[in-house]
């Protein structure tokens, strides 16, 4: 193994954060979304390391799950998105809050 | 013949008790078979005390019947009679006056629409008061004397449509409560060092042993702070002055005669317990003397004629207490017993004016023909220089026995004052009798058919009339003989004493000297008073500054309205409601500013943006992990 697998988690632990502030600090929705995807793939990153490390498939399965559960959540989270704009007008998550 | 006597003594107790019952639950309706059953019961009890009197005046053991009430470890309360020479005495002379006075009471109350109840309160005070004298231990007295304070307070307020009426019975109430806390502290600290109340074991000398001398006395003044509310001395004297609201009769029977006697007769009941300690009997000698001559100069400006007699009642009172405080037993319970008699008869010839002429006022009653009375102004007459103690009457007897007892301390200030209250008394007590004998304007002798129609207009039945002035006759007759019979009731007395009597000197001089007090009072209100072309003013009513002094009760009353107002509403009462509201108040309602705060900042928790929530969400997952894996 060429890279050692702390510096795949520094990686996975970096993506996260990334996803993180994106997701906390954006006021867009579809921003927000974003920051969701990539804090996904930084656990899918993870999960792909370790499989590396241990010489285990179990973690490159999850992964595959992981990409599937993503790709209906970015479906379902834009139709949730679209529902916003269309009571709001805008993909202010503040606009969204004030009309509650 | 234990059977006899007990069996004679539980009935002569607990009638009054039936009849009360009776007349309370069932026949209120039916006012003049109260009446008659009250009298009948308290008849009763005159019946067994006379047969009581009888069947063990001669014998010199006093005998005790008690049953346990209350055992408590080694505390033991029992409940029964106690029958001694003194007992027995004052059972005949409460008998004898409530009997008495209930009979007159037919005439005085006739019509009243609360007669049933009045005879109710009557025979509920009888019972009381019969079982207070009768009571072999500090508790069960103390159980009646507190029953006694009760029907005094129903009896004071019984015309509660008279605002004035309520407010002096609750007066009443609450300063003989007063002495009574101090009474029962004073119980229970003789409870906690001797282990028991009967009032044998409290009479032995031994009992000296179980107490320090300074406890004893704190234990005895505690004591005779209970018979200074009761019979109204210095300082909670000013309760018995307005208690005179009453209707008359009850003034005769609970507020001259033998309610406010309770204190004395407490006194006389504890003598050697309270002849233990001299500072107390100091004390109580200072005190008896204060209240003595401070009511006598009340009652030298009044004009109400109950209400002469009520400072009168005091200042005897006080008069007593002295007597018993300066060592005699003998010529407290002596001027005790007189007293009750010319007392009562005093009140009700007083009530006969007050009925007839329906005022209190003695100027107006003389204005109005008050010596065509002839018999209660005769009998009052008479009462009133036993009072002042002229000779042959009774109160010259048992004066003189006081005052011999007063010349035997070795301070003659002692008997300095009660010469001057004998002075005193004298005065106002013929201030009255003259002002009603000697009217300055009679209107009766340039009008005399005005007071027969006043007489007419009344309409009162004959027979109502007669049943008021029988009673007066009867008392009027101890009034005259009692004084006779002073060897007889001192060796009577002297039977149930445990410790000797002391022998006082033989004074002659003193008879003279007191009688001639009272003599300058009589004759001084003859000048001011009495003759033709008198001023009709009393020296003491000269001066502004005595006159208001007098009449406001040495503003005994001012102080403590004052007292009441500044110490306890403004001080005590404002500190409480404001620690009620500020304390009390300010936990809770911050309690609940708190809880309502605490939900607005929780609310605000869920109805945030939600990137804040998302945010907090993961804050609170880092914060955990790094408190949980490192």
């Amino acid at each position: 193994m060429i890279v050692p697998f702390n510096h795949v988690l520094v990686l996975s632990g970096l993506l996260f954060f990334l996803g993180l502030f994106c997701a906390v600090v954006r006021r867009n929705l579809v921003m927000i979304l974003l920051g969701l995807e990539i804090m996904l793939n930084a656990a899918a990153v993870a999960f792909v390391g370790a499989s590396l490390r241990w010489q285990l498939m179990d973690g490159q399965a999850l992964v595959v799950f992981i990409i599937a559960v993503a790709a209906s959540e970015v479906s379902v989270g834009l139709a949730l998105v679209m529902a916003a704009y269309h009571r709001t007008g805008s993909v202010d998550p503040r606009q969204l809050e004030q009309d509650g | 013949m234990m059977d006899i006597s007990l069996a004679a003594a539980l009935t002569g107790l607990l009638a009054p008790l039936l009849a009360f019952a009776l007349i309370m639950v069932l026949l209120r309706g039916r006012p003049h078979l109260c009446a008659g059953l009250s009298i009948a019961a308290v008849g009763l009890s005159l019946g067994s005390a006379l047969l009581l009197l009888a069947r063990h005046g001669a014998s010199p053991n006093p005998l005790e019947y008690s049953v346990q009430w209350m055992v408590s470890g080694d505390l033991a309360v029992g409940a029964g009679v106690f029958l001694d020479p003194l007992s027995l005495l004052m059972m005949v002379v409460v008998a004898l006056i409530c009997l008495l006075v209930q009979i007159y009471s037919l005439g005085y109350m006739a019509g009243d629409p609360g007669l049933a109840r009045y005879y109710g309160f009557m025979s509920l005070f009888a019972w009381a008061m019969l079982s207070l004298t009768l009571a072999p231990n500090l508790l069960q007295l103390y159980v009646f004397w507190e029953l006694v304070g009760l029907s005094s307070y129903l009896l004071i307020g019984f015309w509660f449509e008279k605002y004035s009426a309520t407010q002096a019975g609750k007066k009443a109430f609450v300063m003989t409560r007063l002495g009574d806390v101090a009474f029962l502290l004073g119980i229970l600290l003789v409870l906690a060092h001797l282990g028991n109340l009967g009032i044998r074991e409290m009479n032995t000398a031994a009992v000296a042993a179980a107490f320090e001398p300074s406890t004893l006395t704190v234990a005895i003044l505690l004591i005779f702070g209970g018979i200074v509310g009761k019979s109204a001395q210095f300082p909670l004297l000013t309760w018995l002055p307005d208690a005179m609201e009453g209707p008359t009769p009850v003034s005769a029977l609970l507020h001259s005669a033998t309610m406010v006697a309770a204190g004395v007769y407490l006194f006389a009941r504890l003598y050697p317990f309270f002849s233990l300690s001299p500072t107390a009997m100091a004390v109580c000698l200072a005190v008896g003397t204060i209240s003595m001559l401070l009511a006598a100069t009340m009652a030298m400006v009044t004009r109400d004629i109950k209400q002469v007699w009520a400072y009168s009642t005091i200042s005897q009172l006080g008069f007593m207490l002295m007597g018993l405080a300066s060592g005699s037993y003998f010529a407290g319970v002596f001027h005790l017993t007189t007293h009750a008699g010319f007392k009562a008869l005093l009140f009700l010839c007083a009530g006969v004016f007050i009925h007839h002429f329906e005022t209190n006022d003695m100027v107006a009653i003389g204005r109005a023909g008050g010596r065509r009375q002839l018999i209660p102004l005769v009998c009052m007459t008479l009462a009133a220089a036993a009072l002042a103690g002229l000779p042959p009457l009774s109160g010259f007897f048992s004066k003189e026995a006081v005052m011999a007892a007063l010349a035997a301390q070795p301070n003659p200030i002692w008997l300095g004052a009660g010469l001057l209250g004998a002075f005193l008394t004298a005065y106002y007590a013929f201030r009255l009798i003259f002002l009603i004998w000697f009217p300055d304007r009679v209107s009766a002798e340039t009008a005399p058919e005005n007071t027969d129609a006043h007489g007419h207009a009344h309409a009162q039945p004959r027979w109502q009339v007669l049943v008021m002035l029988v009673p007066l006759v009867v008392l009027a007759l101890p009034t005259l003989g009692l004084g006779g019979l002073q060897t007889h009731l001192m060796s009577f007395l002297a039977a149930g004493l445990t410790g000797p009597e002391p022998v006082l000197p033989h004074l002659p001089w003193l008879p003279l000297t007191a009688s001639g007090c009272a003599l300058a009072g009589l004759i001084l209100a003859w000048f001011e008073f009495g003759r033709r072309r008198a001023p009709r003013i009393g020296f003491a009513e000269r001066s502004a500054f005595w006159r208001s002094l007098f009449a406001e009760r040495w503003y005994i009353d001012r102080f403590y309205r004052a007292l009441v107002d500044r110490v306890i509403d403004r001080g005590l009462a404002r500190l409480c409601a404001g620690g009620d509201r500020h304390v009390i108040d300010g936990a809770v309602d911050g309690l609940g500013r708190g809880t309502v705060a605490s939900g607005k900042a929780v609310s605000g928790l869920h109805r945030i943006m939600i990137q804040h929530r998302l945010g907090t969400m993961f804050a609170v997952i880092i914060f955990l992990a790094l408190y949980f894996f490192i």
